[in-house]
């Protein structure tokens, strides 16, 4: 028989599909934790993309610990023992992000033979404005005056001490750290920090270098409790707060997760009084999960945790088919394949309008997105077919007898839209809606700064803020990207910019920039540097202060050779520069202690090849242009879902259906306005959703005939009671992103589901060999 | 070498050890100083004097008068100089942050905690004064060691440096007073942030 001939056929399709699930969990499945990867990536310049994945890598790579005890010794046993934990784990390797002495000695030693063409801003602003007295002044101070750091040696050769100078004006990242015993430490409120610093050995979005950082921090933490009783920990680092963020994720899902099962089972149990419904409803959800699961597989690679977690609930809906087709268990005494015979132009045209729902968000061009739109679509169609093609094998049930209590309930909501008596309450209630959600439409507004999408561990939060006191660590996820032709021209534009920024730093915009120009100066500005030292302090200033002081000097000697940033990268002297240097004449200016983004922006302009690059602001901007595509979006899909709703029920019919979705779409936001909640990105997606589930609601009750048969509404309330328990739970999350989420799908389903008997005053017009279920 | 000069502000309170007089918060050591700076290969020392201030808990003020009005402050938030009354040199702790660590030495040894020298500093008192030898490589680099005499107040000290070069101050007319600081010596210390 054919029937059974396609349910063997699926059985194939589900054990191919298992096999593949296992073949591949065996070669480990990679698995990606970062909630911003379901977020747009797309830089339209693929050199900026390139720049911000660079600079986000440096930043979420960096982890920053400080120790602190009231005895420095305690402290430092304490941060040598996390240290060695740390490295000898294989976990964390030495950033090198406060240079060692030997490295700044290794550093003077190169930039010596050079120091003619390198020139402080201060010098050399004093030179350009023929200030040469200020230099030989600063000679006699630190020659007369006391903690000078001039020797006989570095005077006969510098004797304008411009090398010292260039120095102490260099750029390094501010910190009120200093060695003690050979630790970066610091002394605040009667306890010294000792800091332990690196980079992160892998990924900090990894799920698994994740958990394997975590428990090697655990570790080294308590062993550093033991060796110094009392230590207090303070951490910095994206890691920290991603593996924060991944255990939140797991608690909420898991709390969720099980609420939202043991209600639906609960309610399963309840209202069929027999185990083999809720059996059943569990195999089209696994047959869902195993078949979204495997096809994500095989066209990505990779799954996303978040786009599978996200998936997942989407898949849950199916228990909606399954709801359906028990609930004919009440019906006249009927054989299985009659109860899926009635409910199967409900449930095929349900699965068409929600797949074109789902679809629509395998149109945006967020990679996360598509995944959720190929997991949700192939396990919506597993379910489908499960039910379809398996219950009405496998089911055993007998008809049973309506109970009171659910008739009442099932007419009641009929009875809510049908009864004529409470037209002046429905046109009432509809009247309230509207004005309630006008209200609420003056005060809807729009949030799109990702920063407040997630949710930051507040234990972490504070340990940073205080971390970054004592420390004084302060870095911008804002930089300038500088592309040229070649690295001097590179250097070249930044020294313009240089200049734009110094005017900016009196205005207190910023405190601090560093770029490779300020480590090595252009070869132009090498030549230039010694032709002011020249033309200020020639042999005859020379020969004055050398009378003065009693000592031989000599004018600095202008290196045959400029100095090149090559050869001091290769140094290994300033670890900082390798980071800003991302190609040939391709750089990074990093900023510190940003004030106003919009004056540096500025500040770029007119400059070729320098761009301000915001990666937060960016991210947010791309938010606000994705939550209006997801508008777009969620048009398109209710157009696209017209066709087969206006096929079925004419024009007039089709539309009408699409009534209750439509209020519920446009209310849903509205309301939560009322109550101050944002509109995000993640709301619009929600809408998405409504929409389709909303549709689904319609099709029911527009496909329950003309005497509107209390069992729909059964079935429908049902549904809307485990999506609520699915969705409506995830309104309770501490994360911004999916709390918008969460309670856009409470209210939009519940409106949905309150408002779908309208859509009964439809009729079908065709059947096109459907069997007309109501004859 | 502002390391060492630090190292020599930890030593006046040390006078304390000869007669039982510690320099309290809120009391003011001024004196009259001469350096001597011989630097190798040279027989004549660079000479210059003039007087000082040292306030616990505030820092010093170094004023050189002869041959020139070379003007030094150091606190915990960093040191200044000028030539003239025109500024030559700032530099803020934050880009020498062992300045705020060698405030915290001196403020421990004002108050009597050697624990923090002694980090640092291998101390060894002779008759009539200490030695001081640094602990670490990177700070003998700069200072080889420390000798100080030590009579009611600090009076002399030699500050060997590398290469051969090396600092003698010697100190006179010293003397404690309860403050407060003029309002000179005070805007000189808040001018440097």
């Amino acid at each position: 028989m054919t029937r059974r001939f396609l349910a063997l056929s699926w059985l194939v399709v589900l054990i191919a599909a298992t096999l593949y699930l296992g073949l591949a969990a065996l070669g480990g499945v990679p698995l990606q934790s970062d909630l911003m990867a379901l977020l747009p990536t797309e830089d339209r310049d693929p050199q900026v993309h390139a720049a911000k994945t660079h600079m986000a890598e440096q930043i979420s790579g960096r982890v920053v610990i400080l120790a602190g005890h009231a005895d420095p010794a305690q402290a430092i046993r304490a941060a040598q023992t996390l240290r060695d934990g740390l490295m000898g784990d294989g976990l964390l390797a030495d950033a090198g992000d406060i240079p060692s002495p030997e490295a700044i000695g290794r550093l003077a030693a190169l930039y010596f033979p050079h120091r003619a063409g390198l020139l402080s801003a201060t010098d050399r602003a004093s030179l350009q404005g023929g200030d040469a007295s200020a230099l030989i002044g600063r000679t006699l101070s630190q020659v007369f005056g006391i903690g000078g750091m001039a020797d006989a040696r570095l005077l006969t050769h510098d004797p304008f001490l411009l090398l010292p100078s260039f120095m102490t004006g260099l750029p390094v990242p501010t910190s009120r750290l200093s060695l003690r015993d050979g630790w970066p430490s610091v002394t605040a409120d009667g306890l010294t920090w000792v800091l332990v610093s690196g980079r992160l050995q892998g990924q900090a979005y990894g799920l698994r270098d994740q958990q394997a950082f975590a428990a090697s921090y655990a570790k080294a933490a308590e062993r550093a409790g033991e060796v110094a009783p009392g230590i207090r920990l303070l951490r910095l680092g994206a890691v920290f707060y991603a593996q924060a963020g991944a255990a939140q994720a797991m608690a909420e899902t898991s709390f969720i997760g099980t609420v939202s099962a043991l209600g639906t089972v609960g309610l399963m149990l309840l209202v069929f009084r027999s185990l083999s419904p809720l059996l059943l409803s569990l195999l089209a959800i696994g047959a869902g999960l195993l078949v979204a699961m495997a096809a994500t597989l095989l066209f990505f690679g990779s799954l996303h945790v978040s786009a599978a977690i996200f998936g997942a609930s989407l898949i849950g809906v199916t228990v909606d088919y399954s709801l359906h087709y028990f609930t004919r268990l009440f019906a006249r005494p009927d054989t299985p394949q009659g109860r899926l015979r009635h409910i199967w132009p409900g449930l095929f045209l349900g699965l068409l309008t929600t797949l074109i729902g789902y679809g629509a968000l395998a149109l945006a061009p967020l990679p996360g997105l598509r995944q959720v739109a190929v997991f949700s679509a192939f396990g919506l169609i597993a379910a489908f077919l499960t039910v379809t093609l398996w219950f009405p094998l496998l089911d055993r049930n007998s008809s049973r007898i309506l109970p009171a209590s659910l008739r009442r309930l099932g007419r009641g909501f009929w009875l809510l839209w049908d009864n004529p008596g409470l037209a002046l309450a429905r046109r009432g209630g509809l009247v309230v809606l509207a004005v309630v959600a006008l209200i609420g439409a003056s005060r809807l507004r729009v949030d799109d700064d990702v920063r407040r999408q997630q949710a930051l561990n507040p234990v972490l939060a504070a340990e940073q803020a205080q971390l970054q006191g004592i420390a004084g660590f302060v870095s911008a996820g804002q930089f300038y990207l500088v592309s040229a032709d070649d690295t001097q021209a590179a250097l070249r534009q930044e020294e313009r910019l240089s200049q734009r920024l110094a005017v900016l730093r009196t205005q207190g915009a910023l405190r601090e920039w560093r770029s490779p120009a300020s480590f090595v100066p252009s070869a132009e500005r090498q030549a230039d540097n010694a032709r002011l030292l020249g033309e200020g302090l020639n042999e005859a200033a020379v020969a004055r202060l050398a009378a003065t002081i009693g000592l031989p000097l000599a004018l600095p000697v202008a290196a045959d050779q400029p100095l090149t940033l090559e050869t001091v990268i290769a140094s290994g002297g300033v670890p900082a520069l390798a980071g800003l240097v991302l190609g040939q004449g391709v750089h990074l200016v990093a900023l510190d202690g940003i004030v106003d983004p919009q004056n540096l922006r500025a500040a770029a302009s007119g400059l070729e090849g320098v761009s301000f690059i915001d990666p937060v602001a960016d991210m947010g901007d791309l938010l606000g242009i994705y939550r209006q595509r997801a508008l777009w979006l969620l048009a398109a899909s209710l157009v696209l879902m017209l066709p087969p709703l206006i096929w079925r029920y004419g024009w007039r019919g089709g539309l009408w259906v699409m009534v209750p979705p439509l209020v519920a779409v446009v209310s849903a936001p509205l309301l939560l306005a009322m109550i101050g909640l944002p509109f995000t990105f993640f709301a619009a997606m929600a809408l998405v959703l409504v929409a389709s589930v909303g549709v689904d609601y319609a099709v029911f009750c527009a496909e329950s005939g003309a005497d509107h048969d209390p069992l729909t509404t059964i079935a429908i309330l049902l549904a809307t009671a485990t999506t609520v328990l699915s969705f409506g739970l995830l309104a309770f999350s501490d994360v911004l992103a999916i709390r918008s989420f969460g309670t856009i799908m409470l209210v939009g389903i519940a409106l949905a589901a309150l408002l779908s008997p309208l859509a009964g005053r439809v009729r079908p017009k065709r059947a096109r060999g459907w069997k007309r279920h109501h004859d | 070498m502002i390391r060492a000069l630090f190292m020599l502000i930890v030593l006046w309170p040390m006078a304390a050890w000869a007669e039982p007089v510690t320099l309290k918060p809120g009391e003011i050591l001024r004196g009259h100083f001469v350096q001597e700076r011989f630097l190798a290969g040279f027989a004549q020392p660079l000479r210059s004097e003039g007087s000082f201030v040292l306030a616990p808990g505030q820092g010093l003020i170094w004023r050189g008068e002869k041959p020139f009005a070379v003007v030094t402050v150091i606190s915990a938030a960093g040191m200044t100089q000028s030539l003239g009354g025109k500024e030559t040199m700032r530099l803020s702790a934050a880009k020498a942050p062992f300045l705020a660590r060698l405030h915290d030495v001196m403020a421990g040894a004002m108050a009597g905690n050697w624990q923090e020298l002694e980090s640092d500093f291998r101390v060894v008192s002779q008759n009539d004064g200490v030695v001081l030898t640094p602990r670490r490589a990177d700070l003998l680099q700069s200072v080889k060691s420390i000798q100080a005499h030590i009579g009611r107040f600090v009076d002399a000290v030699e500050v060997e440096k590398g290469e051969g070069d090396r600092d003698r101050l010697l100190f006179s007319q010293q003397n404690v007073d309860q403050g407060p600081l003029s309002e000179d010596e005070a805007a000189a210390f808040a001018a440097i942030r």
